[in-house]
């Protein structure tokens, strides 16, 4: 009667739950190894952490520095936003999540009130390094290195040379007017229905393209003192703004961009011909999304110009990604060894492309220090390159002159959230900048 | 005539309703196995010309559009196999306990506990997520496919466990009632009489958690911090992103959905006496 | 399944002593749901009432201020009137269709069980990777829905459908949710049907009843129980949805939802403290909610 039934379901019961928990206690235990060898003194045998949001590097090159140094490296592609959320996460509830992680340009005001991340002015030396890195100004403020550049990175303008050419443009746009001129003749003979590429939809990269065109109307967005300089309808803001929204409106922009986030908005419209130019690009598409033939119906057609202002060439704003290290990160030096890696001319310049599409990283933009970039150029295999470099290191500048405010993420939620709405008719471009202006003053600009 | 009209349009309504379930899936499915040309195509190609298993190879690191986000998919698909049949056993061992006891036995406190276990059922996601990060961060379980599998089950007792009361609720009291007279014991009458009559519910009971441990997705995103526990649905987030081709995009939503597809078409007996259980007072 | 109204235990430990049993099962239970649930809710609730942001610290106590300072936000405001139309097309639909879903698999038919695991089917699916499906579909350069009704010369050129208008966004959006939560409706709402005896039905058409006075005459008020949970149960899910509105809308305003817009507010300005306010705020609405619905909808049937 009552026995064996009940004591073998107990059994199954039993034996199913001491599974489930042997099974995880096996893989804690592996990493609960790993974690204590993590103190040992020497770097033999480390294993740290690193989230970035480009994807791994070639698994070639990882291996040869762990034989190198020993430290293996545990590497988590998470997705831009995704990984913003994790570092907020795990910094607020103070917790260890990577040794190595994203620092993005935005983001290094906030990481210096919030000392989210270790400086690291004791491992690098800091008086040095703006000679090597076009784009260090970024991630320095008041004096302490937040973060190490990964990438040199530029809005651009583009073209497609082949669309132009149809429309009789024989010579590229190099003022702001020209350029209009040219967008409205591609229209008008017919070549291209709606030539302008803007990536409308509330995101970030919405925020940068209006920095980018604010410049080329010859202004800056927020000044050193992060005062608002775009509330006047003089101003180069407002202008860029209005600018942006009239040609959404006036269908100079495909309609669909409404909801397109900056890279589906380059793959679906430029690299479809869709389009014939955006004028605030991310340096290093050309070679990667415009030129992969299987992807892209516009192969060898799409070349940079400099950016045309309304008085010449504008700069081109740099939005760079960096590397740095959080403050909970349990092994510091093996991290240090990973980041000097990392931003090692050669590997930099493979990671964009140097030694051929296999050893690269997809959607890397272009190498962090001039070494890199010098060898890129020599390796003639990434189009632009060239052209690029020589932008980098004469023609451009940070987007903001004192460095991204601490409240930047907030700031740009409220720029892309208002200018899309914009564009949408969902409100007038002077209630848009006015709401923009308000939000500065309330988070203290 | 008015019957035949009838059932032609009962019929039409159940072809209707069979597309509008498959269909979003089909399409997926559609533009995994095509050429990126083709899936972008206007008109769309409703039925593919050319199959190719490109995309999926992308996935897996071969081919020649090699997306092996960090070696992830593979590892990913274990992942979430171990969080979710982690998270299923406890929860099922505990939820059962807790809700033979709230069914057949009388106890102070019965009412208070029985109905805060269910109120948490209305707690958004928000509610919990950055204290429990703290809590497993303090308990040093962040990462760890423990630390994952006590945060899911304790979000899934209180369903698993209303829906095993209803079950037990709904078993004869009499058969009980008979083994007590009998002389069993509480414990004896649990294990020898009521789980058996049980096991049906019990089933369900477990489909239904393990489709919702598959399915995290926020809690994952921030407990998990590298491939070594990320599941798909997070890994599936990082790769809709950047300029990865359509196709690539829905191959790895398909993976995504295979699994839960095929538990659906094989155990859906179990999926509905699950639901249902959970549901009906 | 039983006689679904069985009155709970009481007889059956009458006079015995279990003493610790019952807490002893319940144990493991409680000491899950109390550390992983009541106490980070508790923890939630108080920090709603202070400051906290690791911008300006230090952590203060601000009593209502945080409560104050989100409504006075219009985007938040935005989002709560975009929640009122989620939760009412979310579950105006869902309990709709799941209901006529539910009447047309109502009585056993060959292939019922295949259809009704068709049925299923996007209820099993990840939210996420639903909202990445469905906005491959609504995508206004290559997407299907676009193909189609361009075919059908229902519109001249491809549309934005996400994005420009609010009511259509939410609708949209909506409909993707609506898609994963209607099988929950149909299969609440179908069990129920089974326990509706023959004979309602055969005395209905030996009355002369229409098949329309049979839904409405029997069918309907015997599963207004059902459809009560089902209610209440697509209510808390749409009101809550979060994972179609990150997917489809991103950060815009035009369809954020109470849930977006925490998350938007907790780690990108990283306002823990409002963040932590509004999930409080959200919390007691779908409680009160749904409690209102299961109010005014839900009558005890039973049958003799």
């Amino acid at each position: 009667m009552i026995g064996k039934r009940q004591r073998s379901i107990c059994k199954t019961a039993a034996f199913g739950v001491a599974s489930a928990l042997v099974l995880t206690g096996l893989t804690d235990a592996a990493s609960a190894a790993t974690i204590a060898s993590l103190n040992k003194p020497a770097l033999q045998d480390v294993t740290i952490n690193v989230a970035i949001a480009y994807p791994a590097p070639p698994k070639a090159m990882l291996a040869a520095f762990t034989k190198s140094t020993g430290i293996k490296v545990n590497y988590s592609y998470i997705q831009w936003d995704d990984l913003q959320t994790k570092i907020a996460a795990a910094a607020e509830a103070h917790t260890y999540f990577a040794d190595v992680a994203d620092v993005d340009w935005s983001k290094v005001g906030e990481y210096y009130e919030t000392k989210w991340f270790t400086p690291l002015n004791k491992y690098f030396n800091v008086a040095s390094l703006p000679a090597q890195y076009p784009q260090i100004a970024s991630f320095i403020r008041d004096g302490e290195l937040l973060g190490m550049p990964s990438d040199v990175s530029l809005l651009v303008t583009d073209v497609n040379t082949k669309d132009f050419a149809k429309a009789g443009i024989t010579k590229m746009p190099t003022t702001f007017s020209q350029y209009q001129a040219d967008l409205t003749a591609l229209q008008t003979k017919g070549i291209v229905a709606h030539p302008l590429d803007i990536p409308f939809a509330a995101a970030e990269g919405l925020s940068t393209y209006w920095y980018e065109t604010t410049a080329a109307f010859g202004g800056q967005v927020l000044s050193s003192t992060y005062k608002p300089e775009f509330s006047s309808p003089s101003s180069a803001g407002y202008k860029a703004m209005a600018w942006m929204v009239a040609a959404y409106k006036n269908g100079l922009v495909p309609k669909g961009n409404l909801s397109l986030e900056d890279y589906q908005g380059f793959s679906d419209d430029q690299a479809e011909n869709l389009t014939a130019s955006v004028f605030s690009d991310y340096s290093g598409d050309v070679g990667t999304v415009y030129d992969v033939a299987s992807s892209s119906k516009v192969v060898g057609q799409i070349q940079y110009i400099p950016t045309p202002g309304v008085s010449g060439p504008a700069p081109n704003l740099a939005n760079p990604d960096g590397i740095g290290i959080p403050s909970t990160a349990k092994n510091v030096g093996a991290a240090v060894e990973f980041i000097k890696w990392y931003d090692e001319p050669a590997n930099q310049a493979a990671f964009a492309g140097a030694e051929g599409s296999s050893n690269s990283i997809s959607g890397f933009p272009l190498p962090a220090n001039t070494g890199g970039l010098a060898q890129l150029v020599s390796s003639g295999k990434v189009p632009g390159a060239a052209e690029l470099a020589n932008l980098a290191e004469h023609h451009s500048r940070a987007i903001f002159p004192a460095g991204a405010p601490p409240w930047y993420p907030a700031f740009s939620n409220a720029v892309y959230t208002n200018l899309h709405s914009a564009a949408a008719g969902q409100e007038s471009v002077a209630s848009a900048i006015s709401a923009i202006t308000s939000q500065v003053s309330s988070l203290g600009g | 005539m008015k019957r035949r009209l009838g059932r032609l349009a009962r019929v039409a309504a159940l072809v209707l309703v069979v597309v509008w379930s498959v269909f979003p899936v089909y399409w997926a499915l559609k533009t995994s196995l095509s050429t990126n040309a083709a899936s972008q195509s206007t008109p769309v190609q409703w039925v593919p010309g050319h199959l190719k298993l490109t995309a999926y190879q992308a996935l897996f690191g071969a081919g020649p559009e090699s997306q092996d986000a960090a070696g992830g998919i593979a590892r990913s698909l274990i992942n979430v196999t171990v969080e979710a049949s982690g998270a299923t056993v406890l929860t099922l061992v505990i939820a059962v306990l807790g809700a033979y006891a709230f069914a057949r036995l009388r106890f102070h406190l019965k009412g208070l506990l029985f109905y805060g276990v269910i109120a948490t059922l209305m707690l958004p996601v928000y509610a919990t997520l950055i204290p429990i990060y703290r809590i497993m961060a303090d308990l040093g379980l962040v990462d760890t496919y423990t630390g994952i599998i006590l945060v899911y089950t304790s979000g899934f007792i209180p369903l698993a466990m209303w829906i095993m009361y209803n079950v037990f609720m709904a078993l004869p009291l009499s058969i009980e009632e008979a083994a007590f007279i009998d002389g069993a014991t509480t414990m004896q009458s649990f294990r020898k009489v009521a789980l058996p009559m049980a096991r049906p519910g019990i089933a369900a009971t477990a489909i239904v958690t393990f489709l919702f441990g598959w399915s995290q997705f926020i809690f994952p995103l921030v407990l998990s911090s590298s491939t070594s526990t990320q599941p798909l649905t997070v890994l599936l987030a990082a790769i809709d992103s950047r300029n990865v081709p359509y196709t690539i995009i829905n191959a790895a939503a398909i993976i995504a959905v295979a699994i839960p597809a095929v538990i659906v078409f094989l155990l859906n007996r179990w999926i509905v006496t699950g639901i249902t259980a959970g549901g009906v007072k | 399944m039983g006689n679904p109204h069985l009155i709970g235990a009481r007889s059956l430990v009458r006079g015995r002593r279990d003493g610790i049993l019952p807490y002893a099962m319940v144990a493991p239970l409680v000491v899950f749901i109390g550390a992983l649930a009541i106490y980070p809710t508790v923890l939630t609730v108080t920090e709603a009432f202070f400051h906290s942001d690791p911008l300006t610290p230090p952590n203060h106590f601000v009593g209502f201020g945080n409560f104050s300072a989100i409504f006075a936000n219009s985007q938040v405001r935005h989002s709560i009137e975009n929640t009122g139309w989620y939760a009412l097309f979310g579950v105006v639909l869902t309990v709709g269709l799941g209901f006529g879903i539910a009447l047309l698999l109502q009585r056993p038919f060959r292939g019922r069980g295949v259809l009704l695991a068709v049925v299923i089917l996007p209820w099993a699916l990840p939210g996420v990777v639903e909202g990445v499906i469905w906005s491959w579909i609504y995508s206004p350069t290559f997407g299907v829905l676009n193909s189609g009704l361009k075919s059908l010369h229902l519109i001249g050129q491809y549309q934005l459908f996400i994005g420009s208008h609010q009511i259509e966004t939410i609708l949209l959006i909506s409909l993707v949710q609506v898609w994963q939560i209607t099988p929950l409706a149909t299969l609440l709402v179908l069990a129920s049907m089974q326990s509706i005896p023959d004979e309602l039905y055969e005395s209905a058409r030996v009355d002369g009843a229409t098949w329309y006075q049979h839904i409405t005459r029997v069918t309907l008020p015997l599963v207004r129980p059902a459809i009560a949970i089902a209610m209440a149960e697509a209510l808390v899910m749409s009101v809550n949805i979060f994972d179609q509105v990150y997917v489809l809308n991103a950060a815009a305003t035009t369809g954020s939802s109470l849930m977006s817009q925490t998350y938007f507010i907790t780690f990108q300005d990283l306002n823990f403290g409002q963040g932590y306010a509004l999930s409080l705020f959200a919390t007691v609405a779908t409680i009160l909610l749904s409690l209102l619905i299961l109010k005014v909808v839900y009558r005890k049937v039973e049958y003799s």
